[in-house]
């Protein structure tokens, strides 16, 4: 995995298994590698990794078993719902950057039927 | 301290044997000029033996202060009392080392020379030349050489003692200043000034008790351990404040 | 005193006869964190290391490692690597092995046997004969084969080639672990920045910037190299 050293690596890991989630790549109640493994495997710092799963186990699409490692979600409303949030913020970056250049909300559907 | 000592020896191994070897062969060569060649070598051979020692014994400090693999030894958790003083059990084994390996070859040519003017070695003379020598009726006994090489162990320990406080002194007080070699140096001649005159000082209030002695021309050891007494004495306390100087320095004041 | 606390300088001064090369410096370094110590050359990079190794003497100002004043004590607690090619020259790989084993109570030969192994370190290479490529491997092996609390490695990537600095990065990741420090000085930020906790940027002799590596990137907007760039431009 490449990583921009300009933005926090943490969120660049978090994105990156988020749409391994979202893409089926990852499946739900799949065991995560083990912090330590992860970061060895990325070759990033190992509380970059421990930040990752705690900030994404908050987000309730991670969770631990005692003793037993990180695992992802088992609800797959969560993973839809994720999915859902993750277009969102598609969306809304996409609006932003068009309303920048003088698009519609009409201009940018008309457009993007248009443009196949 | 077992350990640092262990490592002194396998760092200078090398050097040792090479140096046994070449006199060894030196020594086969010269004993083929017979007694001439084989005199001259136990002649040449302490001189040449002191000056590598001294050299080497030097060298070995001076390179753990100025080299960058003295980081080897002075990274380990090892006090700097316990590092000096390593350095000068090695110092002293070594010149005990050399000192033997010395009586080694007077043996040997000894034997030699023995044999190429007699062409036969009879050993009831040699008994009786060491019951000569034991009586001490050619006025000297082995307690007079022991008591002389005793005398030497503490003056060379001494000597050392000061070249490496000299050194010591360079690299963490004057640390980061050009010429150091030069510079230890001067210390050293300082150092050593000082040592004198306060030596002299000390003899001067001690001597009167020992005038008694001037006038007499055969001493037994004893005797000669007494009129030593002092100047060894000396020697020892000097060596002892100096090591504990250098273990000071390497511990609180040190740039390596 | 924070009790995650590994290593706490106070003030810390150190001036030779001519020049003055670390001042006033202050800092607090946690356990289970790896810490970029980054500046140009002259700095003082390594000198703050070698205050702390012990193998110079600070002229005033204090060092704590686990709460206690520095002594040759704690050296026994502190796994440093200095950037010079210290080893003994006469010495075989083996031999510098065995020294390690024999001075450090703290040392996995086994370890070290196996990490040499892996990094294709023949034992009965002769020292004065390593590439330097070889020869760094070699050095950061052994600091990181023993089990200490604090890793102090001065510029373990310098004079090593690309594929040799990989290896290195990844023996530094894989020996971590929660309870270990690492202070890892360097110039060559952009290589080192992913597996850095925070950095401590030297200016001069002075600490010119402390601080979380990812909270930076957030509030700046730049990477470490970035930022290393912004501060060192005029030097």
């Amino acid at each position: 995995m490449e990583f921009n050293n300009n933005i926090p690596i943490y969120l660049q890991v978090i994105e990156k298994i988020k749409q391994d989630i979202v893409t089926g790549r990852l499946k739900s109640g799949d065991k995560m590698l083990s912090s330590r493994e992860y970061s060895t495997m990325l070759g990033i710092n190992f509380n970059t990794v421990a930040r990752v799963y705690k900030e994404m186990e908050m987000e309730e699409i991670l969770f631990t078993k005692r003793g037993l490692g990180t695992f992802i979600t088992e609800s797959p409303e969560r993973i839809k719902s994720l999915r859902y949030e993750m277009a969102k913020k598609q969306i809304d970056d996409f609006v932003r950057g068009m309303e920048q250049i003088g698009f519609t909300r009409e201009d940018m559907i008309k457009f993007i039927a248009e443009n196949k | 301290m077992f350990k640092l000592l262990k490592y002194e020896f396998i760092r200078k191994y090398k050097l040792i044997t090479m140096t046994l070897i070449s006199a060894l062969v030196l020594n086969l060569y010269l004993l083929t000029r017979g007694i001439a060649g084989s005199s001259s070598f136990l002649l040449l051979f302490p001189l040449v033996l002191a000056v590598l020692y001294v050299s080497d014994v030097i060298r070995t400090y001076s390179d753990d202060l100025n080299k960058k693999s003295g980081y080897m030894l002075f990274m380990t958790p090892n006090s700097g009392y316990k590092i000096i003083m390593s350095k000068l059990a090695a110092a002293v084994i070594e010149g005990i080392g050399m000192l033997f390996i010395y009586f080694l070859f007077i043996l040997i040519n000894g034997a030699f020379i023995i044999y190429q003017t007699r062409s036969y070695v009879d050993i009831n003379e040699v008994m009786n030349d060491i019951n000569t020598l034991l009586s001490g009726n050619i006025g000297i006994n082995l307690g007079h050489v022991f008591v002389f090489l005793f005398a030497v162990l503490v003056f060379a320990i001494g000597f050392i003692v000061t070249v490496y406080t000299a050194m010591t002194i360079r690299k963490s007080i004057f640390s980061e200043i050009k010429f150091g070699g030069f510079l230890s140096f001067i210390i050293f001649l300082g150092l050593n000034w000082a040592l004198t005159y306060a030596s002299g000082e000390f003899y001067s209030i001690v001597s009167p008790q020992y005038g008694s002695f001037v006038n007499v021309t055969t001493v037994s050891a004893s005797e000669l351990l007494v009129i030593m007494f002092p100047v060894i004495a000396v020697s020892i306390i000097q060596s002892i404040i100096l090591t504990f100087c250098s273990g000071y320095l390497l511990e609180k004041k040190i740039n390596l | 005193m924070n009790e995650n606390e590994i290593l706490r300088i106070e003030n810390l001064t150190k001036k030779y006869f001519n020049k003055t090369a670390l001042e006033d410096v202050n800092m607090s370094v946690e356990k289970g964190k790896i810490y970029g110590l980054l500046g140009p050359n002259g700095s003082g990079k390594t000198t703050l290391m070698k205050v702390i190794a012990q193998l110079h003497k600070q002229s005033s100002g204090h060092v704590f490692i686990n709460g206690n004043p520095l002594s040759y004590e704690s050296k026994a607690s502190i796994s440093y690597m200095p950037t010079e090619n210290f080893l003994y020259d006469s010495f075989k790989v083996k031999h510098a092995v065995k020294f390690y084993a024999d001075m450090y109570k703290d040392f996995r030969e086994d370890y070290a046997m196996n990490i040499l192994e892996e990094i294709k370190v023949d034992p009965e290479f002769r020292i004065a004969k390593l590439s330097s490529g070889l020869n760094g491997k070699l050095k950061v092996a052994l600091a990181l084969s023993r089990n200490a609390d604090l890793y102090m490695l001065d510029e373990p990537l310098n004079g090593v080639d690309v594929l040799s600095r990989d290896t290195i990065m990844e023996l530094i990741s894989k020996s971590y672990d929660e309870t270990k420090t690492f202070i890892i000085s360097t110039h060559l930020v952009s290589e080192i920045e992913k597996i850095l906790d925070s950095v401590i940027f030297l200016k001069d002799g002075r600490v010119e910037l402390f601080g979380d590596a990812e909270e930076l990137r957030l509030s700046k907007g730049t990477s470490v190299e970035g930022l290393y760039k912004e501060v060192y431009k005029n030097v």
